[in-house]
């Protein structure tokens, strides 16, 4: 290992196939790609050829963390699960899933920067990491279990501060649209199914070793200092959602939900968030409360307090204690979420009796957590809720099931928003029984042929938030312009990005986020007003470019990029500026390998431009503007007939996007034509290996 | 690494002054127990009263002019209080006016107060118009039953009522989401088709995209 600090300098490799267990030294192989998504894409290119389908034991399934996790920088939690995901349409290709909770420090603490999973298991299986030893242990007594009693099992054999990450029967079942859950409710969506074909149960994890800083203590401690100092609330909101003595604004949307007088309920005691002053560092924790902003005010009775990740004061998952559902439903009294996680069970009823935000919907919620995440379903970013409602409503689910099984679900249940339903819906998509439950268990673009759907019929309806591949917009043009939709064209699921919106949403006026986005893009047309979009403008471009850096950066260190960037911050003494470079500022303090904010942003760059490689060697053409960028119709489309770029259209003009695109590709150095990186581009970033590998299958622009 | 700009994110959190000099004694401990009076009303989110800095005056060897003790807009220790005090600032309303710290209260959060003191109607139409104004969006009616508004839910919509039949807030006009929320805002700032869509979005839009 050489002298750098923040990775724990191994890699971990397992070979279910043949039980073979080694490491290999993470600086060598991997510190050009950071960890995290960096070394998934790493692992993917160099030894998961074209073709391989996420089932085979040939694909590999890399759990990775990045040089910042298990350090004392806020929000250090996430780890990044990278493979083949299933259910990606029409050809599964390569994307991650990053989960929070406490599993990437512990890996860190264990010695080790990454898990790299292959082959498969000829029974269940259970992978043990404690510190140096590893092993693979019998799963057959907890295989058919729910993610819960299956990580209390492993617990009672490891100890009780190991992290468990477990599948549930939708996994073990190859259901696709599983998820792999640790500590309690922090979730990998889709992955689910790649363990599961692996005979790989879980992963049970405890370390006690540490992580070395590479600067010096006081400058380590003076910059996390710095970067609490910048931190909002969720999401990087930076104003309260009602007006607070301190605040200069405040914006209802504000997930900054804290005020004197606004209580967590259930506590064991008394617990006044207060206003919160951003000044006040030790109050971060009460800034949010998730609950209470997505079901409603109705929750903060019933909140116990946030819980979250290693390191994050924000605690976005928040525990609850709802005590009626344990009599109703027989489910516990206490579950945690944050989200979409939060509302998987009430997302499913067009209709509750006392509307979205009642008591009903609470404990539809309540059912939704316990019973997705210890059955691991995965909701695909409510597109699972989302088209279930659309085929019950539109009689699909009636015509393409045959009349016992329509009528072995209670329907009436469902239309009266009974949350006793999803006791009959949701083991069924666990199971793969019957037509609907093996359906919705494959993904969006895989259920709609089974059915004979159009897919593009599904993304013309604004409603479906549907977007391409088989997989949900994620922040999207209706409220990010032209950024937005550039965001949603990269990836091969939901885009997960929370840059751009995380600054659009900061809760800031547009003059001052004009300011901000002047310094930061060069321009203050970088952002328009919501609901008041301009044609696109070169800042625009480059403010995409950055979304998507720093969401590279982010899933390669173990940052969250659910929580930054940190370009805005709710210091009115500093005309609320966050600091861009906190990134590179973190990254070499802790390893003392001195990169300033362009160099890191190369590296995300390079992480970026090798997913982007991924993608044309999977799907075995470079059109990517014509065969993968794709734009729902609806991105075009106005209801009332409005004109685009008119106060209150949301919708873009194809001229307007295609100048968009060029841009965008003009500012990655990539081909306009194609949409596909430029022999140049790939030398730029020292990825001769595979321009050369792509050129030979006629997959770079000439 | 710039050290130069970590200290500039702040320093140590702010401390809430509670201490109250009421009981200080002549013309040059005056102005110091009475910002000490208003800081410690700022932090606590309120505004303090004229009168009741007034009522801080010292009787006896040094006289105070009884101009200054009623109030009126100012007089020479109420002007000292301020010259002395630059995060000390009067506010005048409909009422009487009032001072808060800026070192515990926004500017932004003491026009709200003093509206508070003039009414619901304005308060609702004035914070409109101010939010309007500044974000150009329309503003949930949900909002004004929250702190630091606190106006009954239910009468919320009996003053939408009372607004519209007067003239004063003719410029005030409101859009119904599909989820039946209820969004104001001012017509000088918005246009209605814009205005619905962004109650739309704001309401059920954004909700739906986590």
């Amino acid at each position: 290992m050489s002298g750098y600090g923040g990775w724990a300098g191994k890699v971990l490799r397992v070979d279910l196939s043949t039980g073979r267990i080694w490491a290999e030294d993470t600086i060598e192989r991997y510190r050009d790609y950071l960890g995290g998504t960096g070394i998934g894409y790493k692992v993917m290119w160099d030894e998961v050829p074209a073709g391989t389908k996420p089932y085979d034991p040939e694909n590999r399934i890399v759990f990775a963390v990045g040089p910042l996790a298990g350090t004392g920088v806020p929000c250090n939690g996430r780890m990044a699960v990278t493979t083949l995901w299933p259910t990606c349409w029409p050809v599964p290709l390569v994307a991650s899933g990053h989960m929070g909770g406490q599993l990437a420090a512990k890996l860190k603490y264990a010695g080790y920067d990454a898990v790299v999973i292959q082959g498969k298991a000829s029974r269940p299986v259970w992978l043990m990491i404690a510190d140096q030893k590893v092993e693979l242990h019998d799963a057959r007594r907890i295989w058919g279990q729910g993610t819960r009693s299956a990580t209390a099992a492993i617990a009672e054999i490891m100890g009780q501060d190991t992290v468990v990450a477990a599948i549930g029967p939708a996994g073990e079942n190859l259901v696709p649209m599983s998820v792999l859950i640790s500590s309690v409710s922090h979730s990998a969506g889709g992955v689910g199914a790649v363990m599961g074909a692996k005979n790989l149960k879980a992963i049970g994890v405890r370390g006690t070793g540490s992580i070395r800083i590479a600067g010096r203590k006081e400058d380590w401690e003076k910059l996390i200092k710095y970067h609490l100092s910048l931190l909002g609330a969720n999401n990087q909101h930076v104003v309260p959602n009602t007006p607070q003595p301190w605040a200069e604004f405040y914006d209802p949307k504000s997930r900054w939900n804290a005020a004197r007088g606004r209580r967590w309920g259930a506590a064991g005691h008394r617990v006044d968030t207060g206003t919160c002053d951003p000044r006040d560092t030790n109050r971060i924790a009460y800034r949010s409360n998730l609950a209470a902003f997505f079901l409603g005010d109705n929750a903060w009775k019933y909140t116990v307090r946030g819980n979250g990740c290693t390191s994050c004061p924000i605690r976005c998952h928040t525990l609850l204690k709802v005590p009626s559902v344990t009599a109703k439903y027989g489910i516990p009294a206490v579950g945690q979420n944050t989200c979409v996680g939060l509302y998987f069970g009430s997302a499913f009823f067009r209709k509750l009796p006392d509307g979205p935000r009642g008591m009903q919907s609470l404990e539809a919620c309540m059912v939704g957590i316990h019973l997705a995440d210890d059955l691991g379903i995965w909701c695909n970013y409510g597109q699972l809720q989302r088209d279930f409602r659309k085929l019950y409503y539109d009689g699909t689910i009636k015509r393409k099931l045959d009349a016992g099984e329509f009528a072995s679900y209670s329907w009436d249940k469902y239309e009266r928003g009974d949350p006793a339903f999803l006791f009959e819906l949701l083991p069924r998509i666990a199971g793969k029984e019957g037509e609907l439950g093996t359906s919705l268990g494959l993904g969006t673009g895989y259920l709609l042929a089974r059915w004979g759907l159009d897919e593009a019929a599904w993304g013309a309806e604004k409603e479906t938030g549907y977007w391409k591949m088989g997989h949900p917009r994620h922040h999207g043009p209706e409220e990010a312009g032209q950024c937005g939709l550039l965001v949603n064209l990269m990836y091969n699921r939901d885009a997960q990005c929370h840059s751009h919106t995380n600054f659009l949403r900061n809760g800031l006026p547009l003059p001052v986020q004009k300011q901000l986005a002047a310094e930061l893009w060069g321009a203050p047309e970088a952002v328009d007003g919501l609901g008041d979009y301009r044609p696109m403008h070169p800042a625009k471009a480059r403010m995409a470019k950055w979304a998507l850096l720093r969401k590279e950066l982010h899933d390669s260190l173990s940052l969250c990029n659910w929580m930054g960037p940190w370009a805005a911050s709710p210091l009115r003494e500093r005309g609320y500026r966050g600091d861009n470079s906190l990134e590179s500022m973190l990254y070499t303090l802790a390893t003392g390998d001195k990169k300033d904010r362009a160099d890191l942003d190369a590296v995300g760059e390079r992480i970026l431009l090798l997913h982007r490689a991924l993608t044309i060697r999977g799907m075995g053409t470079g059109e990517m503007r014509t065969r993968h960028d794709l734009v729902p119709a609806w991105v075009f489309a106005d209801p009332g007939g409005d004109r685009p770029y008119t106060k209150g259209a949301t919708h873009l003009e194809r001229d307007d996007v295609r100048v968009a695109l060029d841009m965008f590709y003009d500012e990655l150095g990539w081909d306009r034509a194609t949409g596909a990186p430029t022999r140049k581009t790939y030398r730029k970033f020292g990825l001769d290996d595979v321009a050369a590998a792509l050129s030979k299958q006629n997959l770079v622009p000439r | 690494m710039n050290g130069a700009v970590w200290e500039a994110a702040g320093g140590p959190p702010v401390k809430v002054e509670t201490s109250r000099e009421t009981t200080a004694e002549g013309s040059d401990a005056w102005p110091a127990g009475a910002a000490a009076m208003i800081r410690a009303r700022s932090a606590a989110g309120e505004l303090c009263p004229e009168a009741e800095i007034l009522n801080l005056l010292p009787e006896g060897p040094v006289a105070v002019p009884e101009m200054a003790r009623r109030g009126g807009l100012g007089g020479e220790f109420l002007g000292r209080l301020l010259n002395e005090n630059a995060d000390l600032h009067r506010l005048c309303g409909a009422g009487s006016p009032c001072y808060y710290s800026d070192r515990h209260m926004t500017a932004a959060y003491s026009r709200l107060l003093l509206h508070k003191q003039e009414g619901p109607l304005r308060l609702i139409a004035e914070t409109v118009r101010c939010y309007c104004r500044e974000f150009r969006r329309p503003l949930a009616l949900a909002v004004f039953a929250q702190a630091p508004f606190d106006l009954e839910q239910p009468v919320l919509r009996e003053y939408l009522a009372r607004m519209s039949q007067t003239e004063e807030y003719d410029d005030i006009a409101m859009v119904t989401t599909s989820e039946a929320g209820i969004y104001l805002y001012a017509t000088s700032c918005l246009e209605h088709k814009h205005a619905e869509m962004l109650a739309e979005w704001l309401d059920v839009g954004q909700d739906r995209n986590p």
